[in-house]
């Protein structure tokens, strides 16, 4: 019996290093003419449109796959051999990914139509001279709320602490977005890497949760178009859009507190299997007519100024749920990854949860 | 060659692919998480390898023992609710014509064809405030907006998520029940209560400490329900698990938390095999 059980775990462990061995074994064979694309992408926000219009001009086959959080991408391409040529993180995961050694760095000569892209998206915070990605849709963290329900206009965050709608207030199920709220409540930067200050943050976190109804990613947008919720913390896009079209009630707006600025971009991964298509993807990206296709079929704000003019659906281009005004972006910061302080955050956020 | 060894050589050739399923899907994955349970984690989310015994410290913080506490008492809700409720279907369905059974039976299942997440946004829909149970509240006079978030619709979408689980391992040490015991009962004066508590309960009792089991378990691992349907507020233990392999991207202390519900789980499992075996005995003596 012993002996048994000891051969499982000798077999199992001979098996384990098996797979280990397999996933590190990365072997890239850069060719000049691929004829295949593996993008690895947020959910929604490539239109088949671009995709059909790519394979179409260049001849190159793409598979998409799609991920949910720039964690899971992360953890895909640090296990090794992924065979993704272009990925899609966010702006605080660009850092992350470089500092794992996770992106490629991208040849601007072999670049046309980079001066397409807005300014506020040039040489960002998150990436030095965008050496690691081109920035292709971007959105808000702010608030959609539901004017028949709060019987009153809602400015901002200072609104999700307001007792009279206890019970009707939803957050993001989401630490660094909760977070968002948490701090510029109380007058802090969202970005803020101080222990005191992150305190601050999760001692008004803890305040608020006996006036939530609750933490939520999925369903926020519906729950305030129906009138389940007054007031959610919510993302721009495709979700706030229609909550928004839907119910001429519904309101998306940048809290005056401030409000953060999210930006998903192209990179190109280490060691892309098709370097070569890759740079053909970036370039057909950054031709304003594919880059509105972003907003006509994606309901996604475009990184790129030449494209705003194209969208066939200008009311999207002035839809807050979308694009939101240049003027209430001024305070707005891109939300960067907290670094060290990272574990202040986590630590805040359980006891958050907990409480 | 003997008979008998050529029989068990066949024997051992034929447990040949189930064990190769079971090593690479289950105890393949599992070693891999033990394993990572131990590793040292650093701030970008890698995973460095090595050996630390951090991870099982850091979950000695009330705000886990928490968590875990809230889940346990979850999870042994979930289970008697289910049993109970999985006692009375399966009793029913059993007492039928045996004709009528397999029907009966299929109808509990049917459900469960569709996917889960479908189902549970159903719930939202069914307890939701355009739904028809607040319709239904409000036609006869009772103020109610919405069931949903509230701790009692996650407790009815545990109930439905996991009834099936239950009613079949009643109803398979149900049918092996003598209806005639049923009228032995009857004819010696024991009532509808004596019945079931002499009778049919413990004649039933593997298929209950099954049920319990089979409920028990898979509710420590939940994390969609908590979330759609109670508003999130009071995370499960596998939302935990969600956020620390995630957001807090922090591999072996997900991988730690995970062992700890399974060795809870293997426990479970263990009291659930002592207490059939302990009925089965004073049963046949």
């Amino acid at each position: 019996m012993k002996s048994k059980a000891l051969a499982a775990v000798g077999v199992t462990v001979v098996a384990a290093l098996a797979l280990a061995g397999c996933s590190a074994g990365s072997g890239s064979t850069s060719s000049g003419g691929s004829t295949k694309l593996h993008i690895y992408a947020w959910s929604g926000e490539i239109p088949d449109s671009v995709i059909k219009g790519f394979e179409k001009e260049t001849g190159i086959t793409v598979s998409v796959d799609n991920f949910d959080s720039n964690e899971t991408m992360i953890s895909k391409l640090a296990a090794g051999n992924s065979g993704y040529d272009i990925v899609e993180p966010s702006q605080y995961a660009v850092p992350l990914m470089v500092q794992r050694d996770l992106l490629a760095k991208i040849d601007k000569s072999k670049l046309t139509g980079f001066d397409n892209i807005a300014e506020k998206f040039v040489n960002p915070s998150f990436d030095k001279d965008n050496e690691h990605s081109i920035p292709w849709v971007w959105g808000t963290t702010g608030i959609l709320y539901n004017e028949d329900c709060t019987g009153a206009k809602v400015t901002g965050w200072k609104d999700l602490w307001n007792p009279k709608y206890k019970g009707k207030i939803y957050m993001l199920d989401n630490m660094l977005s909760a977070y968002i709220g948490g701090m510029q409540v109380e007058g802090l930067k969202a970005t803020s890497t101080k222990k005191s200050e992150i305190e601050e943050g999760t001692q008004a976190l803890i305040e608020q949760k006996p006036l939530l109804a609750g933490y939520n990613s999925d369903n926020y947008a519906d729950l305030v178009a129906t009138g389940d919720a007054c007031i959610a913390e919510a993302y721009s896009g495709s979700a706030s859009a229609k909550a928004v079209a839907s119910n001429p009630s519904v309101h998306y707006i940048i809290p005056e507190e401030g409000g953060t600025l999210w930006t998903d971009s192209f990179s190109i991964a280490k060691n892309a299997p098709n370097e070569d298509a890759a740079y053909k993807w970036l370039n057909y990206t950054l031709q304003p007519e594919v880059a509105a296709l972003a907003t006509d079929d994606g309901a996604s704000a475009s990184a790129n100024e030449a494209a705003l003019k194209l969208v066939k659906d200008q009311t999207q281009v002035t839809n807050p749920a979308i694009y939101a005004p240049a003027d209430s972006l001024k305070k707005s910061e891109f939300i960067v990854d907290p670094g060290d302080a990272l574990a202040y955050y986590q630590d805040g956020w359980t006891r958050v949860r907990a409480s | 060659m003997s008979r008998t060894r050529r029989d068990n050589l066949a024997g051992a050739l034929m447990m040949v692919p189930a064990s190769i399923v079971i090593l690479v899907l289950v105890i393949v994955p599992m070693v891999i998480i033990a394993r990572d349970s131990f590793a040292v984690s650093d701030p970008l989310g890698g995973n460095l390898g090595g050996f630390t015994l951090d991870n099982y410290a850091k979950l000695l913080d009330p705000v886990y023992a928490k968590t875990m506490g809230y889940s346990l008492g979850m999870a042994v809700l979930n289970a008697i609710v289910c049993t109970v409720v999985g006692y009375v279907v399966a009793y029913y369905i059993a007492t039928r014509p045996a004709r009528r059974q397999p029907l009966l039976l299929l109808l509990v299942i049917i459900p469960f064809l569709t996917d889960f997440l479908v189902r549970t946004f159903s719930w939202i829909t069914l307890l939701g405030s355009g739904g028809p149970i607040i319709g239904l509240a409000k036609l006869v006079g009772i103020p109610a907006t919405s069931l949903v978030p509230s701790q009692a619709a996650v407790v009815l979408s545990l109930l439905y998520a996991f009834l099936p689980v239950a009613v079949f391992p009643i109803y398979a040490s149900m049918r092996a029940i003598d209806p005639s015991l049923r009228e032995a009962a009857a004819d010696l004066g024991a009532g509808w209560w004596q019945t079931h508590a002499r009778v049919y309960v413990p004649l039933s009792a593997s298929g209950l400490a099954s049920s319990v089991m089979l409920t028990f378990v898979p509710t420590l691992g939940v994390f969609v329900i908590p979330v759609l349907l109670g508003g999130g507020k009071d995370p499960l233990v596998g939302n935990l698990i969600v956020t620390l392999f995630t957001e807090f991207r922090n591999e072996p202390l997900g991988a730690a938390l995970s062992m700890v519900v399974l060795v809870l789980m293997l426990v479970t499992v263990a009291l659930a095999g002592v207490v059939t075996r302990v009925v089965t005995k004073k049963r046949s003596a």
